[in-house]
């Protein structure tokens, strides 16, 4: 027997939960704008729902719903399990257009987002979004069927290997959908806390650019 | 450099009928002796900003990776890499295998370990979780024997012996050293300085790895993160059993490459190993930090360069002594001086090695390292003369095309308004902003391999199909954007097939060949199919098959004007379409390619801080196949230039013989706020009517310029990468 599903079976699980949590605003929103007032709210956010529900023990594999792209999906899975490893390897179809790339909150690529803002699926565990709402890339356009935001991305090249790419667009979109006419800076910032290999940066800004003036007009 | 001659035309006489009268006149066709690229300002695709065709699925997440394939009973397996650079390990596999979860642990059975990182045992299990307790479960317990892991170490006197080879390896030289030893001495100004730079890695977002998709039986599928999609069934063929033949690779998208991801590698062959004893399909990519650790880098070096330099500007001298640190590998640096031309050269190199990841191809092997201690020389020595940057530069470089390209960087950056052209400016200035140029050569021509079919059906579909892989350049993209052309479609009008070693064979895509080798092909076959096409049809019409052209969406007939849709003209075929394959035509492919760039940054002499204001390229590749796609291309180049300028550095901790940064956290790449204007400009003077890989050419020179830059700006020479605060304030003498 292996000590190691030690996270699920410590009863101090919720604690962990909590934490996980504090890590989600460090990741996802500290290298953004809202680093001032975000993340110290968030931790506040967090650290009320985990002392106000009673502790909860939860182990082996799990029964929950989640809603994401606004459809009940049912998962089985054990609670250790991060919402990115949920989406990707526990949701039928599986929803893979979110990508596993650092799996410790460096990169972006797994962005998504919970409740309208952008976070990082793999500092989640999937149980703990249960009653949230989150977006993958797949929620938010198809092809033949593009988003203005992944049009644009299109048009402009804004994607070379593409593993970055949903990341990058999900970054820009929660940003748009607060700032529409969002400045290069707030572009920058937006998408700070996603990095991209092949160099694809200045195609990014243009596309996100061209969607903000869009937008502005 | 050689133009190809003109488009291949000729004239025909044809009889027109003219208000009801027969009328002899002479119109010019395309020569149907085989295919060329026509005259630059005839293309409709090529040459054009062509937005690629798997844009949609990749921004919609909609395109499979090997990283999302999702197989039924598929399991997760993870990797042990040895936690020590040298030594022995145990494990404990019985424990492992009784793991929940786990179905199948494979013991490498390695003996002695011989670099940090090599892979030792591999688990298989139900979930990725499942599969990393039943690493925990293994209980690794190493066993250190004495290592290097940096080259000092390995150079210590008496430092364990990292190869059989010896911790030095051979030594090549170069050149005449006492010719050297006189032109210094008579030299209007020497410079003497030790360059290096530290090891960095590839850094795909995907990481390497496979799945296999085997489960018993006598066929398997491989799905490959690979530069090379027909690389890989050859070598699994043992480990699964199998013959080639009845694997089937497919690499339809990959996440990255950068000269990391030939062949199937030891995580394939793991991958396959496991496959065969679990009788179920396996996802096996390597994590992130195993990933840093055992899937190769681009090799470190250390070169101590002593130059000399005549009071005209002319380079008269040039020692170098070149280390190359390549962990077990043996590293890559180009040879001194480059591309420039100096009158007496002596060279040495050599490798050091150590118990570390050996070093792989990684994008314009050993440019990098070779540019960054030249053109920073180079700015040593015309300080030491008080010497204009740019026209030494000129000067010295033997290919005039470099003199151009050079120019129209520095008239975009700003260079001829910049007050310090011959000496750095001081730091005690208000604004500490500094300018630095680089260049950079490379093949980028191609060869036979690939066999492109293009297919059309009756009822007007066409397919253009080979098997090569698209790391993200665009392949897939001119695979359909040449047939189209051709036919006068828009990109509507054909779909691209890549990414199956059942398909048209393609080379590997490594050292920019990839479009000098597969663009002729495609080309060709599409010629060919536009023949088949007019000769089935001219009778059929009532014309010649000279006098058919294809424009718009529309078969003309020359002769009596008539237009038909391409799609009616489609349905006049037999009733099994038309098929034709093209091979690699030596003419429509170049070979040779130059660019220039410069950078201009502004350093901040209280923190040490660099920003790169702006970068400029200018970069000429024959016939752009894609002008959109190519300016990618291009950024890429500079981004990750800038990237190894300002943060890359693999750190190797000397005493435990560990890597500090194993992670993106501490292993630092370029984000959106590193990044300012970034000029990509294509070199139009290149009139070259062939198609020449560009990729590698973009990264060699972007860091040296911005190394000369910050030098520019107040005097602050970091001779070792990257440009940290810590390093341009030592340079200063602030700490
Ligand atoms: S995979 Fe989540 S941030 Fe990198
Ligand atoms: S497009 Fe390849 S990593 Fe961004």
């Amino acid at each position: 027997m292996s000590d190691s599903s030690a996270d699920a079976q410590d009863p101090q699980s919720s604690s962990k939960l909590s934490r996980r949590w504090f890590l989600r605003g460090a990741g996802g929103v500290a290298a953004g704008s809202a680093f001032a007032g975000g993340l110290a709210q968030q931790a506040e956010a967090a650290r009320a729902r985990s002392l106000a529900a009673a502790p909860e023990v939860l182990e082996g594999d799990i029964e929950f719903e989640l809603s994401i792209n606004g459809q009940r999906m049912k998962l089985r899975c054990e609670p250790r399990t991060t919402l990115l490893n949920a989406l990707r390897n526990h949701c039928e179809p599986p929803l893979t257009g979110t990508k596993q790339v650092c799996d410790r909150g460096n990169c972006g690529a797994c962005t998504v987002h919970v409740d309208g803002r952008p976070a990082n699926a793999c500092l989640m565990l999937a149980v703990d979004l249960r009653g949230r709402e989150v977006r993958t890339i797949e929620g938010l356009g198809a092809p033949g069927a593009l988003n203005p935001l992944q049009e644009s991305f299109w048009k402009h090249d804004a994607q070379m290997c593409g593993f970055c790419t949903p990341g990058f667009v999900m970054s820009i979109q929660a940003c748009l959908e607060k700032q529409p006419n969002a400045s290069l800076e707030q572009i920058k910032r937006a998408c700070s806390g996603n990095i991209c290999r092949c160099g694809t940066y200045p195609a990014v800004f243009e596309a996100a650019l061209a969607v903000a003036k869009g937008g502005a007009r | 450099m050689s133009t190809q001659d003109k488009p291949k035309k000729k004239k025909v006489k044809v009889t027109r009928n003219e208000n009801g009268h027969p009328v002899e006149v002479e119109i010019e066709v395309d020569d149907v002796d085989g295919p060329s690229w026509g005259p630059r300002a005839g293309h409709t695709l090529v040459n054009h900003d062509v937005p690629r065709v798997d844009g949609p699925v990749k921004v919609s997440g909609r395109a499979p990776y090997p990283h999302d394939i999702r197989l039924p009973g598929m399991l997760h397996a993870r990797v042990l890499c040895a936690r020590i650079p040298a030594g022995s390990v145990r494990l404990d596999l019985e424990s492992a295998r009784k793991t929940p979860g786990v179905e199948v642990v494979l013991d490498l059975e390695v003996k002695e370990i011989r670099w940090l990182g090599q892979p030792v045992a591999a688990v298989a299990a139900t979930t990725p979780e499942k599969a990393a307790d039943g690493l925990r479960a293994l209980a690794a317990q190493f066993q250190a024997a004495g290592f290097a892991v940096t080259p000092e170490q390995a150079l210590a006197p008496n430092a364990p012996q990292v190869t059989r080879r010896g911790n030095k390896g051979k030594e090549s030289e170069n050149g005449d050293a006492e010719a050297v030893k006189a032109a210094l001495a008579a030299a209007a100004g020497t410079a003497r300085a030790e360059y290096s730079l530290p090891v960095q890695h590839h850094a795909s977002l995907e990481t390497h790895g496979v799945v296999v998709d085997y489960s018993g039986g006598d066929e398997a599928r491989i799905y490959a993160s690979t530069q090379s999609t027909f690389g890989i069934s050859e070598d699994a063929a043992e480990p699964l059993g199998l013959k080639a033949s009845q694997i089937e690779t497919i690499s339809e998208y990959m996440g990255g490459g950068f000269g990391a991801k030939f062949g199937l590698g030891i995580e394939g062959l793991i991958a396959c190993r496991l496959a065969k004893l679990a009788k179920r399909p396996v996802h096996l990519l390597l994590t992130r930090k195993d990933e840093f650790l055992a899937a190769g880098n681009r090799s470190g070096s250390r070169v101590v360069m002593e130059g000399g330099i005549a009071a005209d500007g002319k380079l008269t001298a040039l020692r170098a002594e070149i280390e190359r640190h390549g962990g077990i590998g043996g590293g890559s640096h180009a040879r001194q001086p480059y591309v420039y031309s100096v009158e007496k050269v002596h060279t040495k190199s050599y490798p050091v090695h150590t118990n570390t990841d050996g070093s792989r191809a990684m994008r314009a092997p050993g440019h990098p390292q070779a540019s960054f201690a030249i053109e920073s020389l180079i700015d040593e020595l015309c300080y030491a003369a008080n010497l204009d940057l740019l026209e030494v530069r000129k000067k010295n470089l033997a290919n005039p095309t470099y003199a151009r390209q050079l120019e129209r960087v520095a008239r975009e950056i700003g260079w001829y308004e910049h007050p310090h052209r011959t000496q750095p400016g001081r730091m005690d200035q208000r604004e500490c902003i500094g300018i630095g140029f680089g260049v950079s050569t490379w093949g980028g021509g191609g060869g036979e391999s690939c066999e492109v079919d293009v297919r059309i059906e009756r009822d007007g579909s066409v397919t253009s199909s080979v098997g090569t892989q698209d790391l993200g350049t665009g392949t897939r993209t001119y695979v359909a954007s040449i047939v189209a052309e051709e036919f006068g479609l828009g990109m509507d009008g054909v779909t691209a097939r890549i990414g199956s070693s059942r398909l048209g064979n393609a080379n590997a895509s490594g050292g920019s060949t990839t479009v000098a080798s597969l663009a002729p092909a495609v080309k060709n076959a599409a010629w060919k199919a536009r023949m088949k096409f007019a000769e089935h049809l001219a009778p059929l019409l009532g014309t010649q098959k000279e006098l058919l052209r294809f424009e718009k969406g529309e078969l003309v007939d020359q002769q009596s004007g008539k237009r038909i849709p391409f799609a009616k003209a489609c349905a006049m075929l037999p009733n099994e379409g038309l098929q034709a394959r093209g091979t690699w035509v030596a003419d429509l492919a170049g070979n040779g390619i130059q660019g220039a760039q410069a950078a201009k940054v502004r350093v901040d002499p209280l923190t040490g801080r660099v920003e790169v204001l702006k970068m400029v390229c200018v970069q000429n590749c024959g016939l752009p196949i894609n002008r959109l796609t190519l300016r990618s291309q291009i950024f890429g180049g500079m981004v990750q230039a800038l990237s190894y300028a300002l943060l890359e550095e693999r750190i190797m901790e000397p005493s435990l013989g560990l890597q500090i940064n194993p992670n993106f956290e501490d292993y630092k790449l370029a984000g959106s706020l590193e990044i300012g204007e970034i000029v990509a400009i294509i070199d139009d003077e290149d009139t070259r009517e062939q198609a020449i890989g560009v990729s590698e050419a973009t990264i060699v020179p972007g860091h040296s310029a911005i190394a000369n830059a910050v030098a520019n700006a107040c005097g602050a020479r970091v001779r070792h990468l990257p440009l940290t605060p810590d390093k341009v304030l030592a340079a200063l003498g602030k700490v």
